[in-house]
């Protein structure tokens, strides 16, 4: 057994935002986010032991590298910190955060700084589509195709249209529900958009088809944005908590983990679980590990999720893979409210990727973040009422790296 | 009380104010109706409001028709009847008065009003009409700027306001302020003094010049002369001329609309919209074909757009704000002993100083003042500069330039409190 890892809070930035339109470098992101850190923790910087960064591509959006050492700029009480930048395409902030975590559990460090960042408005969404492909097989799967990624998750889609039948309606719905939930958010990117269920069922010029079966309304958009977390061992939680006026039990715990690859091309993934019961069997067995580390005997017993809607087919995959129904029947947690935010297990209450925004590298810290404000009842607008346990789900990739936590409270 | 909202009537939907208004309602779901003059108009409405939405669907919540035909028997069945017809006090009357007629007792009425008094827009009219009369006023457009001040009148029902406060706030999606009946409301009354001061001291500096040094690093989306084209001038003459006829206080004598302003109007120019006439700046031709060319106020000539040096503070304060150092870049706008700086400190001291002034006057508090500046503008609110300058420097600065200091200031630098209680990442405001 392995020393938990507190989470001690962090700062979102505003995913409405475009940076690029303020003239800002990407240094302005890692140093608002870490800042906001810092405010709402009342951490000095002198105490923080070590630094992660998730980033996907800042090489090509911003021709920027070595990320890392952007934290040092950010405070003299930084001088010195080591750092280091992580990639896993858009499940870069999650492995940023394993990172962290293996560090606080191994006894190395007791308070470990992770930011997770992305400004990807630098580019047209031609050009930001072609770098996303980097995400893929890139000679394969992307070269030379406008917009790969909404079509390899088209094709998750049509994998499930084929092995159980699939709806566009049920679709529909995933996408209201996101916006919907984005407007309590008020740092969610969408949280002004105009969106409905019978938007999102239709097509016409405001919603036109981007690949396959993917429509506008399917998609989570190009954010700027950036997150940073705090991240403690229980000796240095401990001390923090007298510090605050508070106990180690009211703060949120990572409770467990799962980090699975699967194939890098979507024709290798689909092959390999050719007649499985889960489209998906690397991120179903992430979610497994995960659970059985936080020792939660299934799905039922989280108080709601922060998954992985880059499109409205990867929540679709999440609900089963998930448990919340058997394979292929994602659809009837759909029809029957669950996912809702009034749910008996809401999916997203943030928004997610289509509602909150999706700055690719920094979502998985970003998920963290919101699950250790549920569990804390700290999420405002957007908590759910009572929640006690949160898991969240980060893919890279066409379903290549899943990254799972489960997060509780003391 | 319930104020139960079910059916939303706008008269001059087919306006940018209309339409915008409109598409808020509607997007909240509500049965929505257009009214403008003709048909074709309402029409044209509502495809503005699509547009808005970006969705065709939005239209499931939305009916047409025109004042002759549709508006009594339209707003008989409104909870909600809301007025965005041109600016024109007659105009308005005679709308409120056919209203009045036809309305169910206990059906609101708002007026999308800039800045007119809203006591006198309903000073003839029933006391039911007036006990449910109200200002609701959105800033262009409604889609994306959520700032909106609430302006009840001495006689409307309190129980309504603050009724109608929450569900802007809450269903609505509103960065609401509720200010007093007075002229302009807050967010224009404050606005409009940094503008229209920048264009009296356009005599002397020159658009461009001034331009440059009030430019988006001082905490806008837009420097000020571009933002009165971009508002228009007809429209910027009339917030101004109602704000020098009816107020009284320490900037009186800037919301004066400048004699080359009033000249240039008369003979057409009204800024981005009247095409190739320009305002402060006229493009001739389009793309990169186009020639650019600068108003120089004292001969009203247009002379070529030279390309500026920028000014050292200037370059200074955008590159901070580049890499997140905006507590620098305001201590190099603080510190910087050129006739530049001086200039921008005193365009921006005097925007924080009668920013602060108007609370206690025009709204409750520091916060109200942040919130309309910052959500209905997009400038950095007076209370976000005072933290990041410092109170204590703020004030002596603010002495320097004889500027009215605020008691809230002086609390402020005492306590070594913070003004700026507004949620949201204040570095959006600075571009660099």
């Amino acid at each position: 057994m392995t020393a938990p890892v507190f989470i001690l809070g962090g700062y979102q930035t505003d995913f409405a935002r475009n940076w690029t339109k303020e003239g800002k470098h990407i240094a302005a992101m890692i140093r608002e986010a870490v800042q906001g850190a810092l405010a709402v923790t009342g951490v000095e910087p002198r105490e923080v032991e070590v630094g992660h960064v998730g980033n996907f591509a800042a090489e090509l959006y911003a021709m920027q590298g070595h990320l890392g050492a952007f934290l040092v700029d950010v405070d003299p009480g930084f001088a010195g910190l080591p750092t280091g930048r992580h990639e896993a395409a858009c499940a870069s902030g999650s492995i940023a955060l394993l990172a962290a975590t293996a560090e606080l559990e191994a006894g190395r460090y007791d308070l470990a700084l992770v930011v997770g960042v992305e400004q990807m408005k630098t580019v047209s969404p031609a050009q930001g589509g072609d770098y996303l492909g980097t995400a893929a097989w890139y000679e394969l799967e992307a070269k030379g195709v406008e917009f790969p990624f909404p079509k390899l998750f088209g094709r998750l889609g049509d994998e499930y249209d084929k092995r159980y039948g699939l709806r566009d309606e049920h679709l529909a719905h995933i996408a209201a529900v996101n916006y919907d939930n984005a407007r309590r958010n008020p740092r969610a990117q969408t949280r002004s958009w105009y969106m409905s269920e019978d938007h999102a069922r239709g097509g016409g010029p405001y919603n036109a088809t981007i690949g396959g079966r993917i429509k506008i309304s399917d998609c989570s958009q190009v954010t700027d944005g950036a997150v940073a977390l705090l991240l403690a061992s229980p000796a240095y939680a401990e001390r923090w908590a007298a510090r605050r006026g508070t106990s180690l039990g009211a703060l949120a715990r990572v409770e467990g983990w799962g980090h699975r690859t699967a194939p890098l091309t979507f024709d290798a993934k689909i092959a390999e679980s050719a007649g499985a019961p889960y489209v998906l069997p690397h991120t179903r067995r992430a979610i497994e590990d995960a659970f059985r580390r936080a020792g939660l005997a299934s799905v039922w017993g989280l108080s709601g999720i922060e998954t992985h809607d880059c499109f409205t087919t990867s929540e679709y995959m999440a609900i089963d893979h998930f448990g919340l129904t058997a394979p292929g029947e994602s659809w009837k947690a759909i029809e029957d409210g669950v996912i809702d935010f009034d749910g008996k297990l809401p999916i997203n209450p943030s928004g997610g990727l289509i509602g909150a925004g999706h700055p690719v590298g920094a979502t998985g810290v970003r998920q963290l973040l919101d699950a250790s404000l549920q569990v804390t009842g700290a999420a405002g607008g957007y908590q759910v009422p009572g929640a006690r346990r949160f898991a969240t789900l980060n893919i890279g990739g066409s379903g290549t790296t899943s990254c799972v936590f489960v997060v509780g409270r003391g | 009380m319930a104020l139960d909202i079910r059916k939303v009537v706008v008269l001059g939907a087919n306006g940018a104010m209309g339409a915008g208004s409109a598409m808020v309602f509607a997007a909240a779901g509500i049965p929505t109706t257009l009214l403008a003059r003709t048909r074709d108009k309402a029409r044209l409405g509502q495809a503005r409001v699509e547009k808005l939405a970006k969705s065709e669907a939005i239209s499931r919540f939305l009916s047409v028709g025109t004042y002759d035909d549709d508006l009594d028997r339209e707003v008989a069945a409104a909870d909600l009847v809301f007025e965005a017809v041109s600016e024109e006090l007659a105009l308005k009357r005679a709308m409120f008065a056919r209203i009045d007629a036809v309305r169910r007792p206990g059906a609101l009425v708002a007026t999308v009003s800039s800045g007119l008094s809203i006591a006198g827009l309903c000073a003839e009219r029933s006391d039911d009409f007036r006990r449910h009369f109200l200002g609701i006023h959105f800033f262009n457009p409604p889609s994306v700027i959520t700032g909106c001040e609430l302006v009840p009148h001495a006689g409307t029902d309190p129980a309504i306001t603050a009724e109608l406060a929450a569900q802007l706030r809450g269903r609505f999606g509103r960065a609401l302020v509720r200010t007093a009946d007075t002229p302009a409301f807050c967010g224009n009354r404050v606005g409009f003094e940094l503008l229209n001061r920048c264009a009296h001291l356009a005599l002397e500096h020159g658009p461009a010049e001034l331009d440059l040094l009030i430019g988006p690093h001082t905490g806008r989306a837009m420097a000020p002369l571009a933002t009165i084209d971009f508002v228009g001038w007809d429209v910027h003459r009339a917030i101004v001329d109602n704000l020098h006829a009816n107020t009284a206080d320490e900037a009186h004598a800037s919301f004066a609309l400048p004699v080359y302003m009033d000249l240039l109007i008369d003979a057409g120019h009204l800024g981005d919209k009247s095409g190739e006439l320009g305002g402060f700046y006229r493009r001739i031709g389009q793309g990169k074909e186009a020639q650019r060319f600068v108003l120089e106020p004292r001969s009203r000539d247009y002379l070529p757009a030279a390309k500026l040096a920028v000014p050292p503070v200037v370059a200074a304060m955008k590159r901070l704000h580049r890499v997140g150092r905006y507590r620098e870049a305001m201590a190099v706008f603080a510190d910087e002993p050129s006739p530049a700086a001086a200039l921008m400190r005193q365009v921006i001291l005097g925007y924080v100083s009668y920013g602060l002034g108007r609370v206690g006057e025009v709204v409750e508090q520091v916060a109200d003042v942040d919130r309309i500046m910052g959500q209905g503008f997009n400038w950095a609110p007076p209370g976000l500069l005072v933290d990041l300058i410092g109170a204590r420097r703020t004030i002596a600065l603010l002495e320097q330039a004889k500027l009215p200091v605020s008691r809230l200031l002086v609390d402020a630098a005492e306590r070594g409190a913070h003004l700026h209680t507004e949620p949201g990442d204040p570095g959006r405001y600075f571009v660099a």
